[in-house]
């Protein structure tokens, strides 16, 4: 396989992984046409250091750390735009929108310590789409008839407005199991 | 006729002396006869080209309406960004028609149509302000041939938003009543009546999601247990009936995907894993057939899998089951597939590949401005890779199309549906947007 064969086919696959709902950046990549994205950078913010001293879970290099990558590790079932590219974070919600109080549930592997936990993916509502840094993976996602692991399902029908913006992905603790296909 | 001297003369007019002139200079000596004749004759061409009559002035205010019957190879495009769907006639790649949708549904507005009373229906989520304010839902009624609103039904203000946009609401075979899913998230489905325009009721179906017409006034859903429910309506509407089948599957370790197609009074589903699982609605109680699988070992070996946002197309006339297929691992159901293999259900073989056209080259085309058939739209063609697609739907004539669509690139791909052979791209489709709709024949 030549480089460019290699580097188009993994363009196609990127896309074909990232491609599903609400990513009209896609459209942005699509015209990148035989190039490569926008590098990611290798930053690990995704658990800052504990003022008081105590022990701090560990940081994950590359992708896995950055709440701006869809390689996040806690965004094994994300469906949606990263609050963290869009003025949140991985835990808050951008300004001016308001956090769903229910979500779907995903069970993601944190290689830094090898543990499975539960994530909740919280979507923020009452801005239209924000737009950037869409990602969907869909670990251990299931179809909307078993709502709380379908991400399909817009969650802002909880809040107080249905209109999505972005999605957070919180840590609700230790999963005692991993994701069914795991 | 104006005159010369007026400094106003018609164009035509011009030519016509253009042409007398020169026939007056025809009168030469004889060996100059053939050429002053040819000339003569080809200033009379030119004097008569330019003789057309002029472009009449245009009556304003004239807009255009559908025919009464739609056509066979007519789809709807819904686009959650644009936030419409359009409607395109594949068999000459033109668009006809655009209805609108509000920016509380994520997927787009998907048109419903009712050939008996000649409307189209869209649920819409409606905020007062826009993005916020009070919400109010409703079925907006349109005209199918003027597409001009008719009316509207306000219905609770609890209809869903979900990302793939698939049976969410439908029109049932009475085409008397429309039911709209909702989830807040609590599951429910509201009940209109077509006929008086009106808000019948709310039936609560806890734990089951989405629509699925099945006959008459009925309709099925699928359920969290792994069974499905049918609900009858009554002549008012009412909910006369509700039957669970038995548990036929299981939803975490093979779920089915909601992306179903309809057969009569069966539905086909495929489950994660590829088995197809059809599920007869005809009886009092829906039973579940044996499910078969899709993919044999070695496929399934080579890692195939179905996968997509509305993955199978079904053919009723030929019973041709259109599936789009990837090669991938667990998790990826909503990938977009790769190729599209086609089976005859009634045999369980598989019986036909269909290559997934590359929409890229017609989706960047347009945008970089590179002229139909050039060396620029060559090249594009030559490095583009193919995505692969999310969306398939067959229309149910005699002689079918295929539409093909990438949820995030603004091109279709029209494919003849027996054949595979690509007919056409259409560009410029939109933006993003999961699903394809095709108008049910007269």
């Amino acid at each position: 396989m030549t480089g460019l064969d290699a580097l188009l086919e993994r363009y196609a696959r990127r896309l074909a992984r990232r491609s599903d709902r609400r990513g009209f950046l896609a459209k942005l990549g699509a015209l990148v046409v035989g190039g490569a994205a926008l590098p990611l950078l290798p930053i690990a913010r995704g658990l800052a250091a504990a003022p008081d001293g105590k022990a701090r879970p560990a940081e994950v290099d590359g992708p896995a750390g950055d709440p701006t990558s869809c390689e996040y590790w806690r965004h094994c079932a994300i469906d949606g735009f990263l609050c963290s590219c869009c003025g949140g974070s991985q835990t808050s919600c951008p300004p001016g929108t308001e956090m769903a109080p229910i979500t779907w549930i995903g069970t993601c592997r944190n290689p830094a310590d090898g543990k499975d936990y539960a994530i909740w993916y919280n979507d923020c509502c009452g801005r239209g789409f924000c737009g950037r840094c869409f990602c969907n993976r869909n670990e251990g996602d299931r179809p909307v008839y078993h709502p709380y692991r379908s991400n399909d399902i817009n969650w802002c029908s909880g809040a107080s407005t249905q209109v999505y913006h972005c999605s957070t992905a919180l840590v609700i603790g230790l999963a005692e199991e991993g994701q069914p296909e795991k | 006729m104006l005159l010369a001297a007026d400094g106003f003369r018609l164009g035509g007019d011009r030519g016509r002396d253009r042409a007398s002139r020169r026939l007056s200079a025809a009168r030469a000596p004889l060996r100059h006869r053939a050429l002053a004749g040819a000339l003569a004759l080809a200033a009379a061409l030119v004097g008569a080209g330019a003789a057309r009559a002029d472009v009449e002035p245009d009556e304003h205010g004239q807009v255009a309406v559908l025919p009464a019957q739609p056509g066979s190879h007519w789809v709807w495009v819904p686009d959650r960004v644009l936030r419409h769907a359009q409607l395109f006639d594949g068999d000459t790649g033109t668009m006809l028609g655009t209805l609108d949708g509000t920016a509380g549904n994520l997927s787009g507005p998907a048109p419903l149509f009712s050939p008996k009373r000649g409307e189209i229906y869209v649920v819409d989520p409606v905020y007062a302000r826009g993005h916020r304010g009070e919400r109010k839902d409703y079925v907006v009624i349109y005209d199918a041939v003027t597409l001009a609103v008719r009316g509207e039904v306000e219905i609770p203000p609890r209809s869903a938003s979900i990302g793939h946009g698939y049976q969410l609401a439908a029109v049932l075979d009475d085409e008397r009543f429309l039911v709209v899913f909702n989830q807040d998230p609590a599951n429910s489905v509201s009940v209109v009546d077509l006929e008086t325009r009106r808000f019948v009721e709310e039936i609560v179906i806890g734990g089951c999601a989405l629509v699925y017409p099945t006959g008459g006034s009925q309709f099925g859903t699928l359920c969290g247990n792994g069974t499905a429910i049918e609900v009858e309506l009554d002549a008012s509407g009412h909910k006369q009936r509700a039957t669970r089948s038995e548990t036929f599957f299981d939803t975490v370790r093979d779920p089915l995907t909601e992306k179903g197609v309809r057969d009569g009074a069966r539905w086909l589903f495929a489950s994660f894993e590829g088995r197809l699982q059809a599920v007869d609605f005809s009886a009092e109680q829906p039973v579940a057939a044996p499910a078969w699988p899709l993919f044999t070992d070695a496929e399934r070996g080579a890692r195939w899998r179905i996968g997509g946002m509305q993955h199978l197309a079904f053919h009723r006339g030929t019973q041709r089951l259109y599936a789009l297929v990837h090669q991938g691992g667990p998790g990826s159901h909503k990938d977009p597939g790769s190729a599209i293999w086609v089976y005859d259900v009634a045999r369980r073989q598989r019986v036909q590949d269909i290559a997934v056209p590359g929409l890229l080259p017609a989706f960047a085309r347009p945008i970089l401005e590179l002229p139909r058939g050039g060396w620029g739209e060559w090249l594009l063609r030559q490095v583009s890779p193919n995505p692969g697609a999310h969306s398939i739907a067959v229309t149910q004539d005699a002689h079918p199309l295929l539409f093909v669509r990438h949820g995030e690139i603004g091109a279709l791909g029209v494919v003849d549906a027996l054949s595979g052979a690509l007919v056409r791209e259409i560009d410029e489709i939109g933006i993003s947007g999961p699903t394809l709709l095709v108008p049910p024949g007269p």
